[in-house]
Parts: structure tokens; C-alpha cells; sequence
């Protein structure tokens, strides 16, 4: 793309700036052509493959193949049965990870906003460093930390917690340990943003007032983080759903999920048709749960104001 | 389709890594919307492209090769044959001269025209092995000449088992054996599931009907909740006994057998599985010449010995049991283990037909195990 601005001075806003000063209009022509660039590569890489996807939605599959055409066959078969079972255990799943993550990231973040002082930026690093490496390679450090014989094992069974060999790893729990830690910092963050801007002057108030910790949490605390909350289920849940790493490296590839259901169409029975439709089913899905809590933390938003 | 990996020595194995990155063939599909990218064909002599799985080749054996020809191939690598397949189809796959598709993969190729016809006259295949030759997945080896095979099988620690495994029968029904349940692992390969069940019901994984293959899944929906996983086959699972009875080939066992000398290896009855994985070349391959010299030289006796201490798998040659070194351990499972009847193995030959039925079964029988 940097190649593309350099051999083409009008692409480029600063030489184009230089020497039309002045030229609204050329300036604007500039403008557009920077902004260009991205929707370009946005409609390239984006819109055409999911466009592809939504017309092979409605075709008929040929072996590793594809005959237009238009039928929703390939809709009511991805709706019945297996695979309206899996779709459902996929949302199920979701929901479930998406609630453990935030119950897990909520203490973390209100200790982080609120109780670390000066040790709030080095605290949010440590919790944001993990997401900058490789997510397999960290959800395969678990199949070693959970293994038999593996270091989780030694803990428990040297501090008598538990004795006896450690069978986590290819389980449901596994599975779950796993979706927890993977998604955690990204369900840290936005809550730490909400914790930390409620004025420490509106707690103490509650405190004075004579409610509770409790009470202060669930009146005061809780309502003020909303939009965090929203933001985290998003961030959370959303990738949840197309999830398939981890339940392979960690829950033996049991239990089938979506992601895995559509991958195998794709791959196993090179059926491109029916991979689509639960392909554009599970889009349909995400816009569903991105609308639903934009509305929330947009309420929420004007009741504020 | 198969299950094999030459890299067994670890879970976190590259094509376990690879694999998970499976979006690869999806890509290869929408690749037909873009004809401009293409792979770069320019040279028609002096150059190889070859496609195959990861590390099948001995980095010494391309280099003896490169130093004999001045050529050393380019190699691009796949994970599963349904990847190489659709890459194949798709203009993202042109340029190749030799690829290396498992021999139930030959017919759907061919049928694509995406393989050319073999010059018979360039290629000796009398040092071959007859036993892989002008089989049932390429009659006449019209498209392709073995490079080397596996079987499937089953390992697993007698102690728990409590008792000899012969047949499929013996298999499942060790598998609800309470210090077995729980402790087992099935491949992820749809066929290499369902085929078991079909033969105990006495019938042909190649012949089996739609309705056939769906009417094992309630048998095998059974049986999954025995299952711990269905992830590429851990050595050290086995040697831990967190798996005490798995589906594995040959290859795979050994591995898992020379860290735990305890644990046993069978091909059970009444049939099994053989998979051959087998050298053909491209339809417009742009260097013929060379493709056919590289298979010669990979096809002579003391190259393929080497290949087959290399990648743990036996090349084709016939009588290649007797030419490996004295210190290779447990040889002769690399053999698929002593007294191997190849009259009671099979090889899965991918039907457009029933390939979808078979992967539902499998998926249905994953969901199963998750409860």
C-alpha cells in the first residue's frame, strides 16, 4: 500500500497539499482518494468473500464446488436437526464463557481502577502483555500446564489439594480455563475504563449514607459500569461464537461447535453450500448481539446525560 | 482423510498447528475470484515444484538430489488431502509437477483432470513392492506410483484392557470397560470412525450406502461417551495412561511404543484400513522432465531405505524390511507389525456421494462425546 502512495503524488495528502494550497477542491480530491484506500481494500478483502459467501448460501453444492442458483435447502438443513443443535450449544457456549470471563475480569479490574494507586499502568501492562503473543501458543502452554504429570498436577498433589493423577485436560472445564484466560484482557479493559471514571466522591457518599459494600456494588457501582459491561460481553462473546481453537487443543474436539460444524463442510465434505448458509447465520447472529448492546449502552448513554 | 502424521513426537506438532489454521481451504475456494493471483510458472526446465505433506522428504535426500540434477525443488506443503484438493481446483494450484495425494484421493482428481496419465515407460516399477501395485483406488496404476503407506490400527495398554484386542468388536467393547472408559481416543477421520462399525456389520466402507453409513451413528453416538479426544495422537498420553486404547497408525504407535514398551499394536479384524500415499503428476505440469528424473532417483532402493528411516513410514520397494539398518528399533512395525495380511485391508476411496454422510456421523459422534 506505501508503494501505491509513493509513486503516486496525488495519493499522497502531503505532496498533493503542498502544491495545490489553497484548492479546496484538489485538497478534498486528496482526502478522498487517502480515505479511498482503506474502503478499497476493505471492499477487496471483505465485502467481495462475504459476498461470495452469501451467493454460494443459495446454491447447490458440486463436490469441492458450486452451481448457482437459488434455494434455501442449504438454510432449512443448517436450521434442523445437528446442526440447529450445535448452532444453539454455540450461543449456549458463548453466553456461558462470555459470563465466566466477566465475573473473573470484574475484581480484577475494580481492584486495578480502584485500589492500585500508582501501580494501576504497570498492573494494566502485565494483564496486556499476554494478548500480544500468539493465542495458540498460549492455549497450548495449558495442554502442558494441564496434562497428566504436568506442572498443575505437581501443585495440587505437593500442597495435598488434590491427590492422585490430574485428568482436566479433553474436558468441558478444560475447555472453559482455557476461554477464560484467552479472552480475560479484553474483558479487563473496558471495565477498567468505566470503574475508573465513577468519582470515588459518589462511593463514599453511598458509604456515608449507610449502604452497605453490597448494596454500594449492586445500586451504585454496578448500573455506573454498564457500557463496560455491554462492551465486555461484546468483545467476549462475539469471537466466542466462532470459537474452534480452543475446544480442539484443549477439550479433545468434543462437543461440536459451529465453528467447528462449518469448518468441517468446508473441508470434509466439501460442501461449500451448506458451509455458507451457517456461515451467514452465524454473521446474522453477531449483528443481533452487536445491535442488541449497542441499544444498551446507548440508553444508557442518554439517560446519563 | 488419513491420519497421519510423520511428526508424532510431540502433541504440538506442526501440523497439529497447521491444521488448526484449516481456513486454508476455504481461502483456496474464494481464490477463484482472483485469477491474478497465481502461482509463478515461469520456467519450464531447471525447476520442481513439488506439493506434499510437511517434512516427507529427508532434507538429505533433496540435497543429494539437487547436488546429482542441479535442481533443487520448490516445495509447498499441505495439511490434509481435502486441502490440497481444493487448492488443486483452484487456479491458486497450477504450476505444480508432482503431488502426493493418498490413493483414495486419485480417482476425484483424476476425474477433475486435474492428474495426467503416467508414460509408463520412463518409470521401473518392477523394484516395487507388488502388494501396493494395481490396487482397487488406481487400477493398472494408471495416475500413480506408491511413495510409502500406513495402516490403521489400534494401541493400547493390555493391563487396562485386560485382555488381547483382534477384532473391532474387541475394541468397542473394551472401550466401556470401566478403567477404559474415558481413557480412549478416536481420529478425527470420518472414515476411519464409521468404517470400523461397517465392517462389523459385515459391509464395505466403498459400497456402504447412505443409509448405511447414517445407521452407525447410534451405535457410535454409544460409544462416544467413552471417548476423552478426538486431537491428533499424544505419545505421551499413552506413556502418562491418560489414553490407555486409541485408533492410530502404525507409525504413531511406535512412537507411543518406544516410550512405554508395556503398550500393544493390532490390526484388528475383520478389516482395516490401508492408505497408500502415492507420487502423480500434475495435469500441465510445466516440467515433465524433471518430475519424472526426481521420481526416478526417489524411487531407487538405497534412497527409499533412507526416506523410510527418515519419515517412520515404509517406501514402496519391495523387500525393504531386509535393507533397513539392525539398530532401526521395533522395525517391523514400521511394517504395520509382523504377520500383516494385506488381503484383509482396504482403501477408502472418496465418493462425492456418501463423503457428506460420513462426515455428519462423525460429527454427530463428536457432539456425543461433549455430552
Amino acid at each position: 500500500m506505501s508503494a501505491v502512495l509513493i509513486n503516486d503524488p496525488a495519493g499522497d495528502p502531503r505532496i498533493a497539499g503542498r502544491a495545490f494550497i489553497g484548492r479546496a477542491a484538489q485538497a478534498r480530491l486528496g482526502d478522498n482518494l487517502f480515505a479511498g484506500i482503506p474502503a478499497l481494500w476493505l471492499f477487496v478483502f471483505f465485502i467481495t468473500p462475504l459476498a461470495f459467501t452469501v451467493v454460494f448460501s443459495f446454491g447447490h453444492s458440486t463436490f469441492g464446488g458450486i452451481a448457482l442458483g437459488f434455494t434455501f435447502d442449504n438454510y432449512r438443513q443448517a436450521l434442523s436437526g445437528f446442526y440447529l443443535t450445535s448452532f444453539l450449544r454455540t450461543i449456549q457456549f458463548a453466553v456461558t464463557g462470555s459470563a465466566l470471563c466477566i465475573l473473573v475480569a470484574f475484581p480484577a479490574a475494580y481492584f486495578i481502577a480502584r485500589h492500585a494507586g500508582r501501580w494501576r499502568g504497570v498492573l494494566l501492562v502485565v494483564v496486556l502483555i499476554p494478548y500480544f503473543t500468539s493465542f495458540l501458543i498460549r492455549v497450548m502452554s495449558w495442554q502442558i500446564l494441564l496434562q497428566r504429570r504436568g506442572p498443575l498436577e505437581g501443585i495440587l498433589n505437593f500442597t495435598h489439594i488434590y491427590s492422585g493423577p490430574l485428568d482436566l485436560l479433553d474436558t468441558q472445564t478444560a475447555v472453559f480455563i482455557g476461554i477464560v484466560y484467552a479472552y480475560l484482557p479484553i474483558a479487563i479493559v473496558p471495565l477498567y475504563v468505566v470503574l475508573a471514571r465513577i468519582p470515588p466522591a459518589l462511593i463514599e457518599a453511598s458509604r456515608d449514607l449507610g449502604a452497605s459494600r453490597w448494596r454500594t456494588l449492586v445500586h451504585l457501582v454496578l448500573p455506573l459500569a454498564r457500557p463496560g459491561i455491554a462492551t465486555a460481553v461484546l468483545l467476549t462473546a462475539v469471537p466466542m461464537l466462532g470459537e474452534l481453537v480452543v475446544p480442539t487443543l484443549l477439550g479433545g474436539d468434543k462437543g461440536v461447535l459451529i465453528g467447528r460444524a462449518i469448518a468441517s463442510q468446508y473441508i470434509q465434505s466439501e460442501n461449500y453450500a451448506l458451509g455458507s448458509a451457517m456461515a451467514v447465520l452465524v454473521l446474522i447472529a453477531v449483528a443481533v448481539i452487536v445491535g442488541a448492546l449497542a441499544r444498551l449502552t446507548r440508553s444508557f448513554a442518554e439517560v446519563s446525560a | 482423510m488419513t491420519d497421519h502424521s510423520p511428526l508424532t513426537g510431540s502433541r504440538l506438532s506442526r501440523r497439529t498447528i497447521l491444521g488448526l489454521l484449516g481456513g486454508v481451504s476455504a481461502t483456496a475456494a474464494f481464490a477463484t475470484a482472483f485469477p491474478g493471483i497465481r502461482r509463478a510458472n515461469a520456467a519450464t526446465t531447471g525447476a520442481l515444484n513439488i506439493y506434499s505433506w510437511p517434512d516427507y522428504f529427508s532434507a538429505d535426500d533433496l540435497a543429494a538430489y539437487a547436488a546429482k540434477s542441479g535442481v533443487t525443488p520448490n516445495i509447498a506443503t499441505y495439511n490434509s488431502n481435502e486441502d490440497m484438493f481444493a487448492k488443486l481446483s483452484s487456479p491458486a494450484g497450477s504450476g505444480f509437477d508432482i503431488v502426493i495425494p493418498s490413493s483414495g484421493w486419485i480417482k476425484q482428481l483424476a476425474d477433475k483432470n486435474l492428474l495426467q496419465p503416467l508414460d509408463h515407460s520412463k518409470i521401473d516399477f518392477s523394484a516395487l513392492d507388488p502388494s501396493l501395485l494395481n490396487r482397487n483406488d488406481d487400477p493398472g496404476n494408471k495416475y500413480s506410483i506408491p511413495k510409502d503407506w500406513g495402516v490403521l490400527g489400534v494401541v493400547y495398554d493390555p493391563d487396562a484392557v485386560g485382555g488381547e484386542i483382534k477384532t473391532w468388536q474387541d475394541f468397542f467393547d473394551a472401550g466401556a470397560k470401566p478403567n477404559v472408559s474415558g481413557k480412549i481416543r478416536l481420529t478425527k477421520s470420518a472414515s476411519e470412525t464409521v468404517g470400523p462399525a461397517l465392517w462389523l456389520a459385515g459391509k464395505d466402507w466403498n459400497t456402504a450406502t447412505v443409509d448405511d453409513i447414517k445407521g452407525t451413528a447410534d451405535f457410535l453416538k454409544g460409544f462416544a461417551k467413552h471417548v476423552k479426544t478426538f486431537s491428533s495422537f499424544d505419545p505421551a498420553a499413552l506413556a502418562s495412561g491418560a489414553i490407555v486404547l486409541a485408533q492410530a497408525n502404525q507409525s504413531a504407535a511406535r512412537g507411543a511404543i518406544a516410550q512405554n514398551p508395556k503398550l500393544k499394536w493390532v490390526v484388528p479384524g475383520p478389516w482395516s484400513e490401508i492408505w497408500v500415499d502415492s507420487y502423480a503428476i500434475a495435469a500441465g505440469a510445466p516440467n515433465l522432465d524433471q518430475a519424472y528424473d526426481f521420481l526416478n532417483f526417489f524411487l531407487s532402493p538405497d534412497i527409499q531405505v533412507k526416506e523410510t528411516q527418515y519419515i517412520g513410514y515404509p517406501a514402496a520397494i519391495a523387500g525393504l524390511q531386509g535393507k533397513l539398518p539392525a539398530d532401526v528399533k521395533n522395525a517391523d512395525l514400521i511394517f504395520g507389525g509382523a504377520g500383516l495380511d494385506f488381503s484383509k485391508l482396504t482403501t477408502f476411496i472418496v465418493n462425492p456421494d456418501t463423503i457428506a454422510a460420513y462426515q455428519d456421523v462423525q460429527n454427530q459422534v463428536q457432539a456425543a462425546a461433549g455430552g
